[in-house]
């Protein structure tokens, strides 16, 4: 067994090509990683909102909420199934809401984009514990008051404490709190009171969904059979876990099948360019090997060696990849979801399985790129080679 | 012999570490095309958007939609030389539920004349504007769905719940590169008339041809100013900034894709530069020589550039024509028929491919100008006296 010193020694050596290659896959890595991450931000930040517990209504048909109406009057008579909780004074947990977006100039570019506003009843609040004012002040109900979330805050234009954007002519809203919500996507979000939102939207007497607090995961079918059987609503019920999961695919398989494609890529090239380096080591090391054979060492050792470099090359340059990659933990990124046609702002999240993920599959860059000159090295006859 | 034919001559001499490293740069090459050719495929629509159409929707939202008798209003307006209106219908194919098309309802006789680069036979055409049933669908739709002219399709509502059957009375295809050829148009009178009360006569979005482009800020700021003073206020934008304002929302995905294609350039530097330079490392001895008789240190600098430029463009010649198959087969194909909306027109661009050769050569001379300034400052004897 050739010690690992050696190998380490070598490196240090020839520092420049080294480094070259060690930086390039350094790249590859933190491109991967940061994809990864996104995908996974993407994912967690839409499924978050969703939980367990909770049911959603929506018109029979409709993908999202944005798309579905259901009449105020059905809003009583779906909250009063035997299996929707009470509250404390005997009131169904639930929320009837209406979903609409705006379009407002976004800032850093010169067009206009979607947000998502939803018109919320005044006990919003209690009906997502998570969600909770950070900044400011709750919206006053009935008035022209919206609270944001704090994803969107200051990307658009009016959307910051204190400013205003319109919902229709003439009736600026006032943003008068900031919330957060456990990094879901409700943070992409503004709030205003229903009966403000649907008026400016002419959607009177309408609700967009209705969700409902279930009184344990498990009574979800029940829920689900007594209000799809009643045909005359013309309503469908989904676990709101299960329809956020729905809404985050197409952009998350978008993103996720681009930075595949990316990364493959990028590795061909990084593997490449580990393996010109260590057939030129090989190749200036020849009379080294033919030393370490006369010494003893074995063929398998030399082969062996000669990987175990390739592979803490590549790792080295893992490491920087994926420490930079961790850096982006700090920025957002804000992009239309193709299903909402709204813009939902993500975070990087990293997780030890995409970290530990991108750092083997360096390794196997390495492991792959050092495989060929390792063979090379180890067929080397010593005799010849000593004499080279 | 010249010192560029010395420089190609040199990279024959480690031939397998030459081809290496141009199936390196060709890798980069193709990465850096295809995600170029992602940033301009998105931008294709408002390259090639019509300078003489504008398009009207309501100023808060495209969700809320505009009263018919607006088109009286648009058409009365001088300079307006056609105006049509369209719906969206965003249905779903039930047999194939995750295939997103778009599908709208418009009225074929001015959707034709003021979209006259879709091309539609004139007896598909008759057949559409006698058939109140009747649909046309793109050919990139056609051949995804599997349809043909006289067949039926039935599409399942969201916003408009329901089932919808529909007779294809025609396949068209298109003139323009901007013009999405996977949509599924039918007659709005259709859908109005099955709609109730409360929900007819409202039309999504209007657009208008124009009789001079250069007064389309006019135009539009004309149109708008008519409906101010009316309930429903209205945005018009040419569809070129109709499009640009659409990439906005997606602003973060493009610089995205910017920087990563910039990281995959440098990756390439780095592998070419690696090359270059463990080449002069062993050649240090020659470069003695070469002075010795009398080269001075700029031609020896040259043909170490020299080297570097020619693999640099063997690399990107391999990459381009690579690159050309894969999209045109492959990932264009794809995009084309399931991106349809996003990417009406995916393939290589001759000015992608053009600063992609311009830049293999431009890196190429960059990468090795570490490595031959260093060879080029060695003295003499220095040179002479290093043995590798």
């Amino acid at each position: 067994m050739v010690p690992l010193s050696y190998n380490l020694r070598s490196l240090a050596v020839r520092k420049t090509t080294t480094l070259a290659t060690a930086l390039g896959i350094a790249l590859v890595v933190f491109v991967l990683a940061s994809v990864l991450m996104l995908s996974n931000g993407i994912r967690g930040t839409l499924e978050r909102a969703g939980s367990e517990d909770v049911a959603i209504v929506l018109r029979k048909g409709s993908d999202t909420e944005m798309s579905s109406g259901i009449e105020d009057a059905n809003v009583g008579v779906v909250a009063s199934a035997k299996e929707v909780k009470r509250r404390g004074d005997g009131q169904p947990d639930a929320v009837g809401e209406v979903v609409v977006v705006v379009a407002l100039d976004k800032k850093g570019t010169e067009g206009v984009s979607n947000v998502t506003v939803r018109g919320v009843p005044d006990d919003v609040f209690a009906f997502r514990p998570e969600a909770r004012i950070v900044a400011g002040r709750a919206a006053r109900p009935g008035g022209a008051e919206v609270v944001i979330g704090k994803g969107v805050r200051g990307n658009f234009k009016g959307v910051e404490l204190g400013q205003s954007f319109e919902l229709r002519k003439n009736r600026p809203v006032q943003v008068v709190g900031v919330f957060e919500a456990n990094g879901s996507s409700y943070e992409s979000e503004a709030w205003g009171d229903l009966n403000a939102v649907r008026t400016a939207f002419g959607r009177e007497e309408m609700v967009s969904s209705i969700r409902v607090r279930l009184e344990s995961p498990a009574k979800l079918d029940a829920f689900a059979v007594g209000v799809e059987q009643n045909k005359q609503l013309g309503l469908e019920v989904m676990r709101e876990a299960e329809y956020l999961e729905k809404q985050s695919e197409g952009t998350a398989i978008f993103i996720q099948a681009m930075g595949t494609v990316i990364a493959v890529l990028f590795s061909i090239g990084a593997m490449i360019g580990a393996m010109i380096t260590m057939y030129a080591a090989v190749a200036h090391r020849r009379r080294e090997i033919g030393t370490l054979r006369a010494l003893g060492f074995s063929r398998a050792s030399i082969l062996f060696s000669f990987i175990v470099e390739s592979v803490l090359l590549a790792l080295g340059g893992g490491l920087v990849g994926a420490g930079a990659s961790l850096l982006m933990t700090f920025a957002r990124f804000s992009t239309m979801n193709f299903t909402s046609w709204s813009e939902i702002s993500f975070s990087f999240d990293a997780t030890p399985g995409i970290i530990g993920g991108s750092l083997a599959f360096a390794a196997a860059m390495g492991l792959l790129g050092g495989l060929l000159p390792a063979v090379r090295a180890a067929r080397m006859p010593p005799v010849q080679a000593m004499r080279a | 012999m010249t010192l560029f034919g010395l420089a190609l001559r040199n990279l024959r001499r480690n031939r397998f570490r030459a081809i290496l490293t141009a199936l390196g740069v060709a890798v980069a090459i193709l990465t850096f095309v295809l995600l170029r050719t992602v940033i301009w495929a998105w931008n294709v629509a408002a390259e090639y958007a019509a300078k003489d159409r504008i398009a009207t929707r309501h100023k808060v939202s495209f969700v809320i939609q505009l009263p018919k008798r607006y088109i009286d209003d648009v058409r009365a307006i001088k300079g307006v030389k056609a105006a049509t209106w369209a719906n969206w219908f965003g249905a779903k194919d039930p047999k194939d539920p995750n295939n997103f098309f778009a599908n709208m309802a418009v009225d074929p006789a001015s959707f034709l004349e003021v979209y006259d680069e879709i091309v539609l036979p004139p007896q598909q055409k008759r057949a559409w504007l006698e058939n109140r049933r009747g649909a046309i669908v793109g050919d990139v739709l056609a051949r995804k769905m599997g349809v043909k002219i006289g067949d039926r399709v039935t599409l399942l509502g969201t916003i408009y719940a329901g089932d919808w059957p529909f007779e294809i009375v025609g396949i068209y295809s298109a003139a323009r590169k901007s013009i999405d050829r996977s949509q599924f148009l039918f007659h709005w009178e259709y859908m109005n008339e099955s709609m109730p009360e409360r929900r007819r006569d409202l039309i999504g979005w209007i657009v208008a041809r124009i009789d001079d482009p250069g007064r389309g800020a006019d135009i539009s700021a004309k149109i708008d100013s008519v409906f101010d003073v009316r309930d429903a206020q209205t945005i018009t934008m040419s569809e070129r900034s109709l499009q640009l304002s659409f990439m906005a929302m997606f602003s973060a995905m493009l610089r995205a894709l910017d920087i990563v294609s910039i990281i995959i350039l440098v990756i390439m530097m780095m592998i070419l530069g690696n090359t270059i330079a463990m080449g002069v490392r062993e050649r240090t001895g020659e470069y003695g020589v070469l002075r010795a008789v009398g080269f001075l240190p700029r031609h020896i600098a040259t043909f170490i550039v020299g080297e570097s430029i020619a693999l640099g463009l063997v690399g990107g010649v391999l990459g381009i024509a690579i690159s050309y198959p894969i999209v045109e087969l492959g990932i264009g194909r794809f995009l084309e028929e399931n991106m349809g909306s996003f990417f009406p027109y995916f393939r290589v661009d001759p000015k992608v491919a053009g600063a992609a050769l311009l830049l293999s050569g431009l890196l190429g001379a960059a990468a090795a100008i570490l490595p031959a300034r260093g060879a080029a400052r060695l003295s003499v004897i220095d040179s002479l006296r290093r043995v590798e």
